[in-house]
């Protein structure tokens, strides 16, 4: 027995390591995520400390620090001697040493200027030198990259300003440029005003393209196509795998060409008079039109599979003796085929649904959410946040944020379903082998 | 024998000699050059860094070393793939040395370290950097750093289809004096309008095609807003001003409502766009300098000064008045641990800043060039395009903000533009909604008014 578990613990590893790789560690990861600020600005990895104008401003502004910003953003370059014995040590050529020394005391507001000093100094210091001399005389904190907390404060000591331990924090806090842990993230969803509308659009997609194709047209397809001649019903199945072997770019280009302004329609209807227009996106409703065929016809294809196998592994002997008893199609369909489904049902139900709810690629490529946001499904939402941003600056908490919220809806939709189908009677082992 | 065996050692001594000398003296170094928003007529983009590792190892020969620079170069014809692949492959710990984006990433990328500033390995006050436009220079700053150094000028033009606006009683003189009269404010997007439903009544062009925005997303909207007067940004922080949004989103409401634009026109096809201006069948239309390049050179349209009049982008109204934006890209140097290979990238941007070299692409591609001493190159001031266009354009443009939080007051911006434009919510409701959605993303990082 215990060998038994063992070697079926052993068989199940490899399905565990993906599980946990591919399923248990991305969510988790989403999880942690969503509670931080991250973005590209603020970088994944932690961040750095660096005065600017903006943290000076945040320091002025939001920790009421106004006169210590005021010191800070003052940048200065000295030449003093702590700035040449630096030199010495980073072996600076003498001569140059020595003519930067008659210049000892001057004070340039910027880099730019003390650099122009030294440019035009007789021991002709390339571009490279120059940038290295005018480091050593650098003393002010301003747009220097600190690593850490520590550097920085160090930084601000080596200035000699004096600061108490809350100016200190205020200036740690306001010039940190990584991320934070936050709650915001749910807050902003939640005010968000397009957040509803989102959700709303995303219920009614997937319980139309789920109903009326992935299970209802998928299961017409199954039984007309079982009641076929062998050689037609293949026939049919095989058309409608099309739109799932297409590729999806491909697939959505040729209704774009059937769509468009200049596509099929607007040229057939053009034949009676009417002008041409981009019918997909014309009006919101004909945006849904097209986004719940476009997707509905790939999704039915796959119901259509495994309903189709699983019909034919109904005994054809209840269907003989149905027959025998004068039992219509119809009739067959509702007393024999459907109670036997329950298990396809929930499988392509359950699995479609969460499909659904992650899949946005067809619509990106047809619509891209519009008009005006009318298509916008959550996944999109959650992709256009995260990973498509105009000014480059992709919003990686917030969009992990709200793919949480798919998470949560999606064990949730799983859980009921186990539940209204009656997920353990199905497993539950057949009565003759007790 | 001891002969021999001498020969033998000195060959030994030699070899062992010319293995240890060879590579200390010969540098072999590959940089990376990623463009974004780069289509056929854009190529000098990461051309011109090909042309300046030329020069690099010419220079480097001359002072006795031996450098040999592999150039990678990739270019995408769009944006959002571009700046997605460019963030993960930064988040990764592999991005290009060099990148060409718009001016607008430096913020974002500059506070995340991805970039460094440019202004840390160049020296600013020597020649060609010296030379470049100050506006441009300041455009490429943030947080007192100079982070990118600009690769073109282009600015963003209102065009008119001259034939339409002689068909409905425009004169070539008037046609001529248009620029003048809309850079006074005679001219505002109102008439634009009016125009625009005067070329379809009298059916010189189709309904839908007499105003023909760009079909997507861009920086040309935030044009508009300017327009009617609105700011972007104030002493560092961001401003959405509500008058102004509100009446840039019911300009192009009014523009719907007049039939001179399509309610579905966004998201249409770029192609067919283009063809459809191409063709002339579009009255009035706005894009940038570039899209000069693509007319004569990819769509075919002969005698482009016959054809279309340019022009700022008209006011709105009183309140504000025309413009055109600036949207530079920037040469900008990633950070990466090998401080050589940031310096060489850095020498690499500079020469290709050159004006020799950079007029290559601003002809090519009908970007402007970025200094005064590049138009007097034979190339730039033979060309009329470049030259009418840097004097009729540039003096009057300015920039978006480079300012980290910028891209969340757009999303929002365009948001609501669509949702208004399509009418999926009313002006006032997308305002509203602007308005709450940028107080929930930004909180006091922005001023609304």
């Amino acid at each position: 027995m215990n060998s038994s578990r063992s070697l079926g613990l052993m068989l199940l590893t490899p399905a565990i390591v993906l599980v946990v790789l591919f399923f248990l560690v991305p969510v988790a990861l989403t999880a942690v995520f969503s509670f931080t600020n991250m973005s590209t600005a603020t970088g994944i990895t932690g961040g750095a400390y660096q005065i600017g104008p903006s943290s000076l401003q945040r320091l002025g502004d939001s920790y009421g620090f106004p006169e210590l910003a005021e010191r800070l953003s003052q940048p200065s370059y000295v030449i003093d001697e702590r700035g040449l014995t630096a030199l010495e040590s980073a072996g600076v050529d003498a001569s140059a040493i020595t003519e930067m020394r008659t210049h000892l005391g001057e004070v340039f507001p910027t880099r730019r200027e003390a650099e122009r000093m030294i440019k035009g100094l007789d021991a002709r210091p390339s571009t490279r030198e120059v940038k290295q001399i005018s480091e050593q005389f650098n003393r002010s904190l301003l747009d220097t990259r600190y690593e850490s907390e520590g550097d920085l404060l160090a930084g601000l000591d080596a200035l000699g300003v004096e600061v108490t331990p809350a100016e200190r924090d205020a200036v740690a806090a306001s010039s940190y440029s990584g991320w934070t842990w936050t709650t915001d993230n749910f807050r902003r969803m939640v005010s968000t005003p397009d957040t509803l509308r989102t959700l709303i659009n995303t219920v009614f997609y997937v319980a139309i393209v789920l109903v009326l194709f992935n299970t209802g047209y998928a299961m017409f397809l199954a039984i007309t196509t079982y009641y076929m001649p062998e050689t037609t019903g293949g026939i049919f199945r095989s058309i409608w795998l099309l739109p799932r072997i297409t590729p999806p770019v491909i697939y959505v280009l040729m209704w774009k060409w059937l769509a468009w302004d200049t596509g099929f329609i607007s040229m057939f209807l053009g034949q009676f008079g009417v002008a041409p227009k981009n019918w997909m996106l014309d009006s919101s409703t004909n945006a849904w039109v097209f986004v719940i065929l476009i997707n509905g016809f790939v999704g039915a294809s796959m119901g259509m599979l495994v309903f189709s196998s699983a019909l034919r592994a109904i005994p054809k002997s209840q269907f003989y003796a149905s027959e025998v008893d004068g039992a219509s199609r119809w009739q067959q369909i509702r007393y024999i085929i459907l109670p036997q489904m329950r298990w396809p049902i929930l499988f392509v139900t359950c699995y479609q649904t969460l499909s659904l709810l992650a899949s946005f690629d067809l619509i990106l490529l047809s619509t891209e959410g519009g008009p005006g946001g009318a298509t916008e499904v959550w996944s999109l939402m959650t992709y256009h946040t995260a990973l498509n941003n105009y000014a480059g600056n992709l919003e990686y908490g917030y969009g992990t944020a709200l793919s949480l919220v798919l998470v949560v809806i999606g064990v949730t939709l799983s859980l009921i379903y186990l539940r209204v189908f009656n997920y353990n009677a199905l497993v539950a082992k057949p009565l003759i082998e007790q | 024998m001891t002969i021999l065996r001498g020969l033998m050692r000195a060959t030994a001594l030699v070899a062992v000699t010319a293995a240890l000398a060879g590579p200390a003296l010969a540098k072999d170094v590959t940089i990376s050059v990623w463009a974004g928003g780069t289509g056929p007529n854009d190529v000098y983009r990461v051309d011109a860094i090909d042309i300046a590792a030329d020069i690099l190892e010419r220079e480097a020969a001359i002072r006795g070393e031996e450098l040999n620079i592999t150039v990678e170069k990739t270019t995408y014809p769009g944006w959002p793939d571009f700046k997605q692949a460019l963030t993960l492959s930064a988040e990764a710990g592999n991005p290009p040395n060099i990148v060409v984006s718009g001016h607008e990433d430096i913020a974002p990328w500059a506070q995340s370290g991805l970039i460094v500033p440019v202004e840390d390995y160049v020296d600013l006050d020597a020649w060609p950097l010296s030379a470049i436009y100050p506006n441009l220079m300041e455009i490429a700053s943030y947080s007192g750093s100079v982070y990118g150094i600009p690769q073109d000028a282009e600015s963003r033009p209102f065009f008119f289809w001259r034939p339409s606006m002689l068909a409905i009683g425009y004169t070539d003189a008037d046609l001529d004096a248009l620029p003048q009269k809309i850079q006074d404010g005679g001219y505002t997007l109102a008439n634009v309008i009016e125009d625009a439903k005067k070329m379809q009544d009298a059916g010189v062009v189709q309904p839908g095609y007499g105003f023909y925005p760009r079909p997507s997303n861009g920086p040309d909207y935030w044009q508009f807003y300017r327009s009617f007067g609105g700011t972007l940004e104030e002493n560092g922080k961001l401003v959405f001003d509500k008058a102004a949004m509100t009446k840039f989103y019911q300009f192009f409401v009014d523009a719907v409502a007049a039939g001179v634009t399509k309610k579905n026109h966004i998201g249409m096809d770029d192609a067919t766009w283009w063809a459809d201006i191409g063709a002339g069948k579009a009255g009035i239309w706005h894009g940038g300098t570039w899209h000069y390049a693509r007319y004569v050179n990819q769509e075919g349209m002969q005698d482009f000064f016959g054809n279309v009049q340019f022009s700022l982008i008209p006011a709105g109204d009183a309140e504000g008045k025309a413009n055109t934006l600036t949207h530079p890209l920037v040469y900008l140097l990633t950070a990466n641990k090998d401080a050589e290979l940031v310096q060489i990238a850095a020498d690499l941007i500079t020469i290709a800043s050159e004006p020799q070299i950079n007029v290559l692409h601003a002809i090519k591609s009908a970007h402007l060039g970025i200094s005064e001493e590049e138009t007097t190159l034979a190339l730039y001031s033979d060309n009329r395009w470049a030259s009418e266009a840097s004097q009729r354009l540039l003096p009057y443009a300015t920039a978006m903000p480079n300012n980290a939080n910028f891209g969340v007051y757009w999303d929002a911006m365009w948001a609501g533009l669509q949702a208004s434009w399509t009418g999926t919510k009313t002006v006032d409701q997308a305002i509203a909604d602007v308005e709450t959605t940028l107080k929930s993303g930004l909180g006091d990082a922005i001023i609304i008014r």
